[in-house]
């Protein structure tokens, strides 16, 4: 137990030293809805901020938060000109549902499927959706952000206007 | 093209995945994992046939035997597999090899030949079917004759033991595996004896015209697989046991060829030596 | 001891490429995410949880990713000081159990090491983890991609299968994929876009062992290699969306089936239409002895599974729904699913001042119709394309939900569950359960809301102290859950079966977030059963106690 704790606690020192910006990641293989292998370099906005938000159709506070967003987005696209791509972890079991859930709720967000969670492994999401980042106009992560409370969507408006600074 | 050479690599590599995989047969889904000689419960046997085993002392110097090979081939034809026919080749002067032909003698047949008498008698062609005794003598008869007399007598009956044998050529041998089903209860002990046997061997052969040079030998016995007298059944004979053996046979002799070799099986009471069953099959 | 070989290894690594970062040598990020989960239990013979020897029970991880360009490596800790409840002891120990180094550019990558493959809907080849179900089959080898024209992707893939701390069998695969759009460039803009791909996967192992068949004196005549061969077709127009899978499996005689020679399928159809506000979808599946896993004699379910045949049914989330989880019968099934979701508009008679979300899900998964043959050793059984038998599973859920003001959401669900106890290997009568849920939401401010939920199931099922199964009974549970000041929740809940069944489950959690960690405390009693997640299952036995998470990246 001691020698696990030890461990952990190098592990972080080590990395606490180079806590910087990390880069979004271009080269991992996602799906796009009508069924096609896509890179995620094709997710960008022009040099303007994004949110990529990890979730899943089973997953109760990520639609509560991507119906919260929903509300609120147009006012913030005009306001910031941040652009919110939705990328679902659903497996095969429920996969083929999201492209007619995303329709059905009528989410104005670009969305890709990550069934085998590849991006979310590249971006250290860990296993629990919802997953939250702001990624700056030079492609850097600037904000992350685990779970879902009802008006954490405040806190992210805020920190994507501080990406804009 | 670099590109082209790169999707030349995948497929090729793709093509090697394709042919991992093995085909397994329903027939060989199962493999023998005992040991030899040593019996087994089984299945059981499907055919209940009851079929008789004539053996034929013959030579190549016998002018008279060729016409019992008339007489039994019909035989073995007309009684459609339920007759098995072996010619034993015993060390009598019938049956030297003329000039460079192949020897067709058997040391088991020479030793088969001295028990039963038909040395002694120096009476060629011989024959016997199923080992039958009568008046307390072995029923040898010259087969020229008399053969459907005494299969029939056999065949008609209901079988007391259903036997099955399978031949298997491998690497290092044959494999023969017996099949045997009790069909009625039988308390003496029971033996095992296989043979081997060749067809087709072209050799000179003495007839009532001289000699013919082309002459199809048939049936010939090559070896005795077991002991001369068999092995032993591991059975308690109740009706209704099912029993099974494999035996590996690694003394096929170069000079032999097993597309044209038969194996031969049939199970005899111990100390009577009369036959209870027969089987014969090919060599796959 | 080799895991303390690595372990420095692994520090010398990351202190190397650390220091090299710092000085601006090398360029490149270091980043990772940590997790510690841990449980202090009590027996309790009433829930009958286990006596725990240990004190304290805890599952860690830590992974470390480096990226420069289009270069990454990775390696990840992790230690199981006594696994958690749940986890097969065979994790006890600690080291570093996944390590890979990466490059990759836009038309070919390459990786060699621990990695996670999925090709198509994984029905041939799936590497993945689900660290909760302590399933991880991640391949260690080398995993390619190429595309050698524009619209087209080959994969290859040759590895071992991850088990605890080892690496068995041998898998190799091979899948391409070709977009119909991308290939042919008149078709570039066409409304209607087509993706079809195909793939191979085949193991390999040593056939030298001795399985006896139920025949004295024989073994098995043990295939070395087994392939699954799938093909796949994605179909969108529009609105429109028809996907298919169909995928077969040679001869593969194996724990799962009991040594049978029965040839393997499984197909997958799903179709589905959607426009704003309304949407539809229909599944349908067909499995027949798919469990294709690389060591053909393994016996705990989980392990060293090279496809994935996921289950047909919703994925539940509400307790007294998702209490009796449904797992794919790899060995046969036939499921059918249909999935409407349709939103009344806003001033409509239903819709009101917000509108109205309806969503109505039910499935239906019998067993295959088959005639038995044989045993092991033989072809098993025969089993009629269309047929079926038993009902294994199937269940109706009608979920309203509704904006009541800016402040106030409700959501009311009613759902019908049919189960047969023989998915988990007894015998019984079916289950029929009833369930009432209701939810409401009050989000007082920005910072500040509530949540409360209340269950009730009614079940024909009654306990039996001969059977155990502690979900038999009618049920009541209510939770309540406040978060606050944007970061913490603390919530209470209790499951109380106050009909025909047996137990109190009580459980207060505590839990705050901070950016991308958290930290989560909960006391009380965890039932036992099957809990799913991801699509797989697990029996959680019942514990009874502390139980703490942090989970953090950086």
């Amino acid at each position: 137990m001691k020698k696990g704790i030890l461990t952990l606690a190098a592990l972080l020192l080590a990395t606490v030293a180079m806590a910087q910006n990390a880069k979004f990641p271009g080269n991992v293989t996602l799906k796009s809805l009508d069924g096609k292998s896509v890179e995620s370099s094709v997710i960008e906005n022009g040099g303007q901020p994004m949110i990529i938000s990890f979730w899943a159709t089973w997953c109760k506070p990520c639609n509560t938060e991507l119906d919260a967003i929903k509300e609120v987005y147009e006012e913030w696209q005009q306001e910031t000109g941040v652009k919110l791509v939705a990328i679902s972890i659903d497996d095969a079991r429920s996969a083929s549902r999201v492209k007619p859930w995303v329709n059905g709720k009528d989410w104005p967000y670009e969305v890709y499927l990550d069934q085998n969670k590849d991006l979310a492994r590249a971006m250290n999401v860990g296993a629990d959706v919802p997953y939250t980042f702001i990624v700056n106009g030079k492609g850097e992560i600037v904000w992350q952000h685990k779970g879902y409370q009802p008006g954490n969507e405040e806190e992210l408006i805020e920190a994507v206007k501080e990406a804009l600074k | 093209m670099k590109k082209i050479y790169k999707a030349l690599i995948f497929l090729a590599a793709s093509a090697m995945a394709m042919t991992s995989c093995d085909t397994i047969d329903e027939d060989n889904y199962l493999i023998f994992s005992g040991a030899a000689g040593s019996w087994y419960d089984a299945n059981g046997v499907a055919d209940h046939s009851q079929r008789a085993l004539l053996e034929k002392y013959t030579g190549v110097r016998c002018i008279i035997c060729p016409d019992a090979d008339v007489v039994i081939s019909a035989a073995v034809d007309s009684y459609n597999g339920k007759l098995v026919a072996v010619s034993i080749h015993d060390s009598n002067v019938f049956t030297r090899p003329f000039g460079n032909d192949p020897d067709l003698r058997c040391a088991d047949g020479n030793v088969m030949s001295h028990y039963f008498g038909v040395y002694d008698a120096r009476q060629y062609p011989s024959a016997i079917v199923n080992r039958s005794v009568v008046n307390n003598n072995w029923d040898l008869f010259t087969p020229t004759s008399g053969v459907n007399e005494r299969v029939d007598a056999i065949v008609n009956q209901e079988a007391t033991v259903a036997l099955d044998v399978d031949a298997e050529r491998q690497s290092d041998g044959i494999d023969i595996t017996v099949n045997m089903e009790m069909l009625q209860t039988v308390s003496d002990a029971m033996t095992v004896t296989l043979l081997i046997m060749e067809d087709g061997i072209v050799t000179i052969q003495s007839n009532h015209e001289g000699k013919d040079s082309n002459y199809v030998q048939n049936h010939v016995l090559r070896d005795v697989i077991t002991d001369v007298w068999g092995a032993d059944v591991d059975c308690n004979g109740q009706a209704g046991q099912k029993r099974m053996a494999r035996f590996k046979y690694t003394e096929a002799q170069s000079a032999w060829d097993l597309d044209r070799c038969h194996i031969v099986a049939f199970i005899s009471n111990k100390s009577s030596r009369q036959i209870l069953n027969a089987a014969e099959c090919e060599i796959d | 001891m080799k895991h303390r070989q690595t372990l420095v290894l692994a520090l010398l690594l990351i202190a190397g490429t650390s220091a090299a970062t710092a000085q601006g040598l090398l360029g490149g990020q270091v980043t990772g995410n940590i997790q510690l989960d841990g449980q202090i239990s009590r027996r309790d013979s009433v829930i009958g949880s286990e006596d725990v020897p240990q004190k304290l029970l805890s599952n860690a991880r830590a992974d470390i990713l480096y990226t420069n360009g289009d270069f990454s490596a990775g390696l990840r800790y992790e230690g199981y000081l006594g696994p958690m409840l749940g986890f097969r002891p065979d994790y006890q120990g600690q080291g570093i159990a996944n390590y890979f180094v990466s490059y990759k550019t836009q038309n070919f990558a390459i990786t060699a090491g621990h990695f996670y493959e999925q090709f198509g809907n994984g029905m041939a080849l799936r590497a993945y983890e689900d660290r909760y179900l302590g399933i991880d089959n991640a391949l260690r080898g080398i995993n390619v991609m190429y595309r050698p024209f524009r619209g087209i992707i080959l994969k290859g893939v040759i590895g071992q299968q991850r088990y605890f701390w080892e690496s068995r069998g041998l898998v190799r695969g091979a899948d391409a994929e070709v977009s119909l759009n991308d290939l042919i460039t008149p078709w570039s803009e066409a409304k209607t876009r087509i993706t079809l791909g195909g793939s191979f996967v085949s193991k390999y192992e040593d056939n030298s062992e001795v399985i006896l068949s139920d025949i004295p004196g024989f073994k098995l005549n043990l295939p070395r290699n087994v392939a699954t061969t799938a093909f796949r077709m994605d179909l969108a127009h529009g609105g429109f969306g028809l996907q298919a899978e169909y995928a077969f499996k040679g001869k593969d005689p194996n724990d799962l089936n009991n040594y049978t020679y029965h040839k393997g399928e499984v197909l997958w159809l799903s179709a589905s239409y959607s426009q704003k506000g309304f949407s539809a979808n229909i599944q349908a599946k067909r499995v027949d002895n798919m469990g294709f896993r690389s060591v053909r004699t393994e016996a705990y379910k989980e392990m060293l599974y090279i496809n994935y045949t996921p289950a047909i049914s919703k994925q539940h989330t509400y307790a007294f729904l998702s209490m009796y989880p449904y797992a794919t019968q790899s060995m046969g099934e036939m499921g059918l699913q249909a999935d409407v979701m349709y939103k009344f508009k806003k001033e409509t008679l239903l819709g009101g001042a917000y509108g109205t979300d309806l969503h109505i899900n039910a499935s239906l998964i019998k067993a295959l119709d088959t005639t038995q043959i044989g045993g092991i050793g033989t072809d098993g059984y025969t089993s009629t394309f269309f047929g079926t038998g038993d009902t294994y599973y199937g269940d109706l859920s009608v979920e309203i939900a509704k904006k009541l003001s800016s402040k106030v959401k409700i959501a009311a669900t009613y759902g019908y569950v049919v189960f047969n106890p023989i998915i988990e290997g007894h015998a019984g009568d079916l289950h029929h359960n009833h369930v009432l849920v209701g939810d409401l939401t009050w989000k007082m401010n920005k910072k500040n809301s509530l949540r409360f939920e209340a269950e009730w199931m009614g079940s024909d099922s009654k306990y039996d102290a001969a059977v155990d199964d502690k979900r038999c009974g009618d049920w009541i549970m209510g939770l309540l859950e406040y978060n606050f000041a944007g970061k913490w929740f603390v919530s209470v809940s209790d499951q109380y079966a106050y009909n025909d069944g047996v137990g109190n489950y009580y459980n207060l959690s505590v839990g705050y977030t901070q950016g991308a960690t958290r930290l989560q405390v909960g006391y009380g009693k965890q039932r036992e059963g099957i809990i799913c997640i991801g699509g797989v299952c697990r029996n959680v036995p019942a514990s009874n106690g502390l139980t703490f998470s942090l989970t953090t990246s950086f």
